[in-house]
């Protein structure tokens, strides 16, 4: 099925599946029942995303939420910060510190600046970095399925 | 060309099942997503859902798939946006009415240093601020952003952000070649030197062979030669600190072509013949930013930049300056509020010397600075849905006093697919330095004297040391829903209100001939070589005379027909209601800027991907038309009502075709200008300057990177 439908596909709604998949494949702290996706700045993938509000996702109901605060990122478990705003990389993952959030960016610097998933496009086709450091600083577990689809990591974290 | 196999080709290609399909992506687990293609037209950048204002991005894909070579072409995508092409070079480009040679309401940002020329007011378009290739995106927002951009931001903002270095690696050529002798080259080389430290150099030349004049007598005198190049280094420090440097350096030389040169026969008769002054401009910038975040979480940026410039026009004005600016922002996220603050201060310094009597500048230098400062917060009232933004600046200027820019905006966002938003604006133009310093004969017209002769009537513009800003203010009210994920629209609309805006009062007259009595003047008649002819001057001062209203609507909307297939609309309308006057010559300006603006501008872009390796884009685009008063009649007018001429609508098509041999080579055909033989877009509004004809062009460009 894939390889007839996975044709043509846009970017915007690759990365939208890519945000909602990997709530599967991470396990959060504590027994939860939902789980809350946050987007950060001027995202292009939120009204990609609002058909999965509500759904449930490994068992746990997604909820959306936009965010622009350091205060509103306290039930956050994963959180997009989308390239428009890599200038600000920096100080939202300063704001996420140690919280047990999954920071995902497709900016090229995200690993590099200490974020978990970089979205990067590579020979025609949407992929992921996973920086063990990271992940292991926010003291979540990736599946090792996940971690064997990650492409190998071409910065090392700081 | 026989376009039905063409629109054939591309009806087949929307095979319904392919958005179907696409919806099926909820059911794909990670395997399959890093195995999908993405062959689609990107979307990258287009993310404006949550700012409340009128904003359009432009991306580095659109830009390249526009197929044009300047970079005032490229703008004519976004609404609002009004560009009309002069000649080869030189372009009128406003947001929101009001546009001109020099059309001063609208700021022009290059990785935050400002483009806009404080003699004239205005951006000098033929100067290319940044070859086309090194921009990432353009974002645009039109209406006032006064407390944000500064003085000048009255109808909008063109940010151009370029493209990081990092992006920029290896090496890059490409060239461009077509009719008209039209030609341009790009290379570019770059190099990362280790992970956080990376350069890249472009050069950029551009050529055009002089275009046709619009009167069919011949060609013009604007061929263009045009050089820039840009250096960037980017170090990223880490923690949150980088360095930026970027060095800039870009020539311009053009012709032009002025219907300005007085004789007169025996009888006295004035005829105008062409002059064809050479224009050369020249920019060079260097520009440092340091930006830092602080243990307490508050991001800092602080830029410096010296700039050297030139304008030299043979045989009228030299002008060289110097400007350097300092600029702090600071930004800081706390609760529910997201706090920006800055402090601007600028400083440009002169000289210049100019050739009287055909243009007199009072004071042979000066310097102007600006210190503004600023603070805008953005407030959630309730998280998701409504958020409350204001912000105040204060501008102190050394000609203009001190001015406050205001604003307040309100952004709802019932749901994850819908925002609208309310926006107040208030904003200040500053006067430039002509506007200030520099006394032009304006224009002429011929009337009948009733002593059996027509004569000439010279309209003597002088600045006025006093012309202090223009004012705007207005609301704002924008909507924008996705409606599926294939489809969304932005709609917004607009009211301002425009005050003490330029105009010219007329203050005196004298004439050059002693019949006429009391009205000789002999001194200054012969200031101009034109002592005992039978000739009239008019004189008149620059003042903050006009006021107005401009309404309008804009939409844009975006249609992705099939995953490889995206059209982009957009449409705006302005109107113009100026006041009317007692003062007859106020009164005369409103007509004038009324019947200048053109009511609609349309335009339809489609780009498809044909196959990963082939790409065909095809651009729409229209404009209605609109009335310039003529600077020059030498037809006798006893009435001496003001005479027009007319630069009628158009509708033309831009199309591109671009085959990728490989991921490192490809070749494009490029059209523009393409449905009519020949059509003008602008007649001169400063100098009487003979109108050029836009013709169909046709290009081929290669690029290639190693």
């Amino acid at each position: 099925m894939p390889s007839s439908f996975g044709e043509v596909t846009t970017e915007v709604q690759l990365k939208a599946a890519y945000l909602v998949n990997f709530l599967k494949y991470v396990e959060f702290p504590g027994n939860r029942t939902s789980v809350t996706l946050c987007l950060f700045g001027r995202d292009s993938v939120g009204p990609y995303l609002a058909r999965y509000e509500g759904r449930q996702i490994a068992g746990r109901e997604l909820h959306i939420r936009k965010v622009s605060s350091p205060e509103q990122l306290a039930d956050c478990q994963e959180l997009f910060i989308p390239d428009t705003e890599e200038s600000r990389v920096p100080a939202v993952l300063r704001w996420v510190g140690k919280q047990a959030i999954l920071t995902v960016s497709d900016s090229e610097t995200f690993i590099r600046d200490g974020g978990v998933i970089s979205l990067v496009r590579a020979e025609g086709r949407l992929q992921f970095e996973v920086s063990p450091e990271a992940l292991g600083r926010a003291n979540l577990k990736a599946s090792s399925q996940m971690l064997r689809l990650a492409r190998q990591s071409s910065g090392g974290a700081r | 060309m026989n376009r039905a196999p063409l629109w054939l080709a591309i009806l087949a290609a929307l095979s319904p099942c392919s958005q179907a399909a696409t919806d099926n992506l909820d059911e794909l687990n990670l395997e399959d997503l890093v195995k999908t293609d993405i062959t689609s037209v990107s979307r990258k950048s287009q993310s404006l859902a949550d700012v409340p204002a009128a904003a359009f991005v432009i991306s580095a894909e659109d830009i390249r798939r526009s197929g044009a070579q300047s970079l005032p072409d490229v703008l004519r995508m976004a609404p609002g946006i009004e560009v009309a092409q002069i000649d080869n070079g030189r372009y009128a480009v406003t947001a929101r009415g009001f546009n001109g040679r020099f059309a001063n309401k609208l700021q022009v940002l290059i990785d935050g240093r400002s483009i806009y020329h404080p003699l004239f007011a205005g951006v000098m378009w033929e100067l290319d601020p940044i070859p086309l290739d090194d921009i990432e995106r353009i974002e645009i927002i039109r209406g006032a952003g006064g407390v944000m951009w500064g003085a000048n931001a009255v109808n909008g903002l063109i940010n151009i952000i370029s493209k990081h270095s990092r992006t920029q690696g290896g090496a890059a050529v490409n060239v461009t070649a077509g009719s008209k002798g039209t030609g341009d080259v790009y290379a570019r080389i770059g190099q990362s030197s280790s992970d956080s430290t990376t350069w890249k150099l472009s050069v950029q030349g551009r050529h055009i062979e002089p275009s046709k004049l619009d009167d069919q007598s011949g060609k013009s005198t604007d061929r263009l030669n045009n050089a820039v190049l840009d250096l960037r280094l980017d170090h990223d420090i880490g923690g949150g600190r980088d360095l930026s440097i970027w060095a800039n350096a870009t020539r311009s030389r053009i012709n032009d072509n002025w219907n300005a040169n007085p004789t007169f026969s025996p009888s006295g008769a004035l005829s105008l013949s062409a002059i064809s002054p050479l224009q050369e401009l020249h920019n060079e910038s260097l520009v440092g930013r340091y930006r830092w975040l602080s243990d307490s979480g508050i991001e800092s940026s602080l830029q410096a930049s010296f700039t050297r410039s030139g304008i030299e026009i043979s045989n009228f004005i030299t002008e060289s300056r110097n400007t350097t600016d300092v600029d702090y922002q600071g930004r800081y996220a706390i609760g529910r509020h997201d706090i920006l603050w800055g402090l601007n201060y600028r400083s440009s310094s002169d000289e210049i010397e100019t050739n009287e009597p055909y243009i007199a500048m009072a004071g042979r230098s000066y310097t102007q600075s600006n210190t503004g400062i600023f603070i805008h917060d953005d407030w959630t009232l309730i998280p998701e849905h409504l958020k409350f933004g204001a912000g105040v600046r204060a501008d102190q200027t050394s000609a203009n006093g001190t001015n406050y820019s205001t604003n307040a905006t309100l952004l709802w966002t019932p749901s994850r697919t819908d925002s609208a938003w309310l926006k107040y604006s208030q904003a200040p133009r500053t006067s430039a330095r002509a506007e200030r310093d520099v006394s032009i004969i304006a224009g002429v017209a011929v009337v009948p004297s009733g002593f059996g002769f027509n004569m000439p009537v010279f309209t003597y513009a002088n600045g006025n040391p006093h012309f202090g800003p223009e004012k705007a203010q207005g609301v704002e009210i924008g909507y924008r829903k996705q409606f599926s994920s294939y489809v969304s629209a932005d709609l917004s609309a607009y009211r301002y209100r425009y005050t003490h805006l330029r105009t010219g009062n007329m203050v005196g007259q004298f004439a050059c001939n002693a019949a006429f009595g009391p009205l000789y003047d002999p001194a200054r008649c012969s200031y101009f070589g034109l002592a005992g002819l039978p000739v009239m001057f008019i004189d008149t001062l620059t003042s903050n005379g006009l006021a107005g209203w401009s309404d309008g609507v804009e939409l844009s909307a975006e249609w992705m027909v099939a995953p490889n297939w995206r059209l982009q609309l957009s449409y705006a309308w302005n109107r113009l209601s100026m006041d009317g006057s007692s003062n007859p010559g106020i009164d005369a300006d409103a007509e004038i800027t009324e019947r200048a603006t053109p009511r609609h501008y349309g335009s339809l872009r489609s780009q498809w991907n044909i196959t990963t390796s082939q790409q065909f884009d095809l651009w729409l685009r229209s404009t209605s038309g609109f009335d310039r008063q003529k600077l020059v009649d030498l037809v006798p007018n006893a009435s001496r009502s003001i005479t027009y001429d007319h630069v009628p609508g158009y509708v033309t098509l831009d199309l591109r075709y671009a085959y990728r041999v490989n991921k490192d080579l490809e070749f494009a055909l490029i059209g523009r200008n393409l449905l009519n033989s020949q059509h003008i877009e602008y007649i001169s509004d400063f100098i009487p300057t003979a109108a050029t004809s836009i013709s169909p062009t046709w290009m081929l460009n290669t690029r290639w990177t190693f």
